[in-house]
């Protein structure tokens, strides 16, 4: 059980953090090189105009005053509209429409990273300093060594250019997209934002199976990632429990090899394994940038580059915050999980 | 009198043998025939690294060769067709040779990696170890920052401080420091505080020791093994992140040959018509590199831990 006590604290624990996380997002505005209002304006703009701008941003205010009222705007996420990447709009329905690809793609490689990863691990401590397992090892220490932004591109070059197993780049297929797309089916937006989910809920075979195999190659170069480290825990965390007592005990009683791994060795190991999967989200997260930015995929993290590229701060600050807040939610996810699986974390 | 000291010289360095071959940790470490492949593939490197910076002219190798007699996109020596081995790794799209570019861009991973990880790593001891001994308001507030800048993905922390500061391969050097600080601190602390525990540190206090005396004779060299390997898993991820930045257009820029930026050009200029070879052969050092650090630091970590020593039973 996880007691209250542990909860609460944990959750006091964030408001620090987030607090200096807000405050780091407002100093981006205002550290960052060139003035915001002449970025709206253009150069071309009279002095009245930028006075004007700035006014209704409240750039004249004194910086107490901003950073107070940015505190209270950035708790309902208003940012304002994004100056350049999407013109007027305001940067909340950037975020709305753009954080769902993200996750889809986060969730889709983290599948592959664990259905991946920890049979891995499992057979690599099983069978400790075999071939399988120097070759697992050295297998998993090439998958964290190689960059995204290497194999990903590779890999669209020989499977999708050469062999045209798999879609290039985008979500969905562009006729599919054209054919069924949301207006047209009586909805004014997609439903969850994951395209998987939604083509699902619109029964629409076709595009689901275009929306998976949009999917599978980026999933699969993210995956790699999470598969070589949950491999790693994997393996020492059963490593680790295999030589513990009551394994010895089992196969003591008569009890099978096989079965004492499965039974008593890998549900105990998976314990450590969770903390895994909490840690490396930020990475799958910052490899999301690097697999969107790939392939081509319209999702948050090319929205961040794209708004640092072209100095859109209101969407800089947007995304930046999004991110930190998803990885600090996980992060508090996976402190719970852990303390509900191993109860003696909470002192 | 020379004598003397050549046979000082001498009992001191069969001493200093004798120390190497009797620590269990560098025994541990030499067997480790992957560890020992990784430090094999770090030191190539840096042989390339250093005869490329000495041998080779930054403005020869940034300058744009078209027009010449060079062809631009040709393949690697060895497929092409005019089979002139004069360009191992084909030439570019400004007919620049990616051999020799390459060579060069080890150099400045190794440099601006070094930066990355030796600065975090000072900054971190040192935060680390103030942080543990002092306690209390220090630790606290030491602490809380880095919790902040932990809570960012760390190549998202990176982005954001690069949108502060700007472009360019020194300032995402620095952005990656803060990012990497955080990490080392915290390690630190986790071994400051065990060893502060232990009754030794309040007999060298009880002795009169100044603060400064305890922390750099006593607390820090007992957390130097933590931080070694801390350090070297680190700097393969230095070297990916500094090569993202620059993929992304954030850090090195113009000509550069960085292998980041070579990579992005690469893709850009070549990769969906076919010519693999821009884009592949700086990657492949990279990840090369990488894997060297990670191998080494792996295997540091092997011969820290006792209970990965023993096979089970």
């Amino acid at each position: 059980m996880v007691s209250k006590r542990f909860l609460l604290k944990r959750l006091l624990l964030l408001v620090p953090v987030l607090f200096g996380v807000a405050t780091l997002v407002f100093a981006i505005l205002h550290l960052a090189p060139g003035d915001p209002a002449r970025i709206i304006v253009g150069q071309r703009a009279s002095a009245e105009q930028l006075q004007q701008v700035r006014t209704e941003l409240g750039l004249n205010d004194p910086l107490w005053v901003q950073y107070v009222r940015f505190l209270t705007d950035a708790a309902t996420f208003q940012f304002g509209d994004s100056y350049q990447i999407a013109k007027g709009t305001p940067v909340r329905e950037v975020v709305s429409e753009t954080l769902p690809v993200t996750i889809e793609l986060a969730l889709f490689g983290q599948f592959f990273g664990l259905a991946l990863g920890i049979p891995l691990g499992v057979v690599s401590a099983v069978k400790q300093d075999t071939l399988t397992d120097h070759a697992t090892r050295i297998g998993a220490l090439t998958g964290i060594s190689v960059p995204i932004y290497w194999s990903g591109p590779l890999l669209i070059l020989f499977l999708s250019t050469y062999l045209g197993w798999f879609p290039a780049s985008g979500r969905i297929g562009a006729t599919i997209f054209l054919d069924n797309s949301w207006q047209l089916l009586g909805t004014e937006l997609p439903l969850t934002g994951l395209v998987t989910v939604d083509t699902l809920l619109l029964g629409n075979v076709d595009a689901f199976l275009s929306a998976v195999t949009h999917l599978l190659l980026p999933s699969l170069v993210i995956g790699i990632y999470s598969m070589a480290l949950i491999s790693r825990m994997m393996r020492s965390s059963m490593l680790e429990v295999i030589r513990q007592d009551y394994i010895r005990t089992a196969r003591a009683k008569g009890q099978g090899a096989r079965i004492t791994v499965l039974k008593h060795g890998f549900r105990n190991a998976l314990i450590p394994v969770v903390t895994v999967v909490g840690i490396q989200f930020g990475s799958l997260l910052g490899g999301a940038v690097l697999t969107e930015t790939v392939f081509g995929i319209a999702g948050i993290g090319t929205m961040l580059v794209e708004a640092i590229g072209a100095t859109d701060y209101p969407l800089v600050q947007g995304t930046v915050l999004t991110f930190a807040l998803l990885f600090t939610l996980v992060n508090l996810g996976v402190d719970v999980t852990y303390s509900y699986l191993d109860p003696r974390i909470e002192q | 009198m020379s004598t003397d000291t050549d046979t000082d010289v001498d009992a001191r360095s069969r001493g200093l043998v004798a120390r190497l071959r009797a620590s269990p940790f560098l025994s541990e470490l030499l067997s480790n025939r992957l560890a020992l492949a990784g430090l094999t593939i770090i030191l190539a490197m840096l042989v390339t690294a250093v005869v490329a910076r000495v041998t080779l002219s930054y403005d020869a190798l940034t300058a744009s060769r078209l027009g010449g007699t060079i062809p631009d996109r040709a393949p690697p020596g060895w497929i092409g067709p005019a089979a002139t081995d004069q360009y191992l790794f084909g030439t570019d799209a400004s007919a620049r040779d990616i051999f020799r570019r390459s060579a060069y861009g080890a150099w400045l991973a190794l440099k601006f990696g070094t930066v990355v990880v030796g600065v975090s790593t000072l900054a971190g001891v040192s935060l680390g170890i103030i942080a543990a001994y002092y306690g209390d308001v220090a630790d606290n507030v030491v602490m809380r920052t880095m919790d902040v800048l932990l809570a960012f993905p760390s190549l998202l922390l990176a982005l954001a401080i690069v949108a502060i500061f700007g472009n360019g391969l020194w300032k995402a050097t620095i952005a990656l420091i803060m990012v990497y600080t955080p990490r080392f601190a915290r390690v630190v602390r986790g071994a400051a505080l065990a060893v502060l525990e232990d009754e030794y540190i309040e007999a060298t206090e009880a002795l009169g020791a100044s603060d400064p005396r305890v922390l750099i004779r006593h607390v820090f060299p007992n957390t130097l093994a933590p931080i070694t390997v801390q350090s070297t898993l680190n700097f393969g991820l230095a070297i990916i992140d500094l090569a993202a930045l620059s993929f992304l257009g954030f850090g090195a820029s113009g000509a550069a040959p960085s292998w980041g930026l070579m990579l992005s050009r690469g893709v850009e200029n070549g990769l969906l018509t076919g010519k693999w070879w821009m884009s592949f052969f700086p990657g492949m050092l990279l990840a090369l590199t990488v894997l060297g650090f990670n191998l080494l630091g792996d295997g540091m970590r092997d011969a820290l831990d006792p209970r990965m020593r023993d096979a089970v039973d």
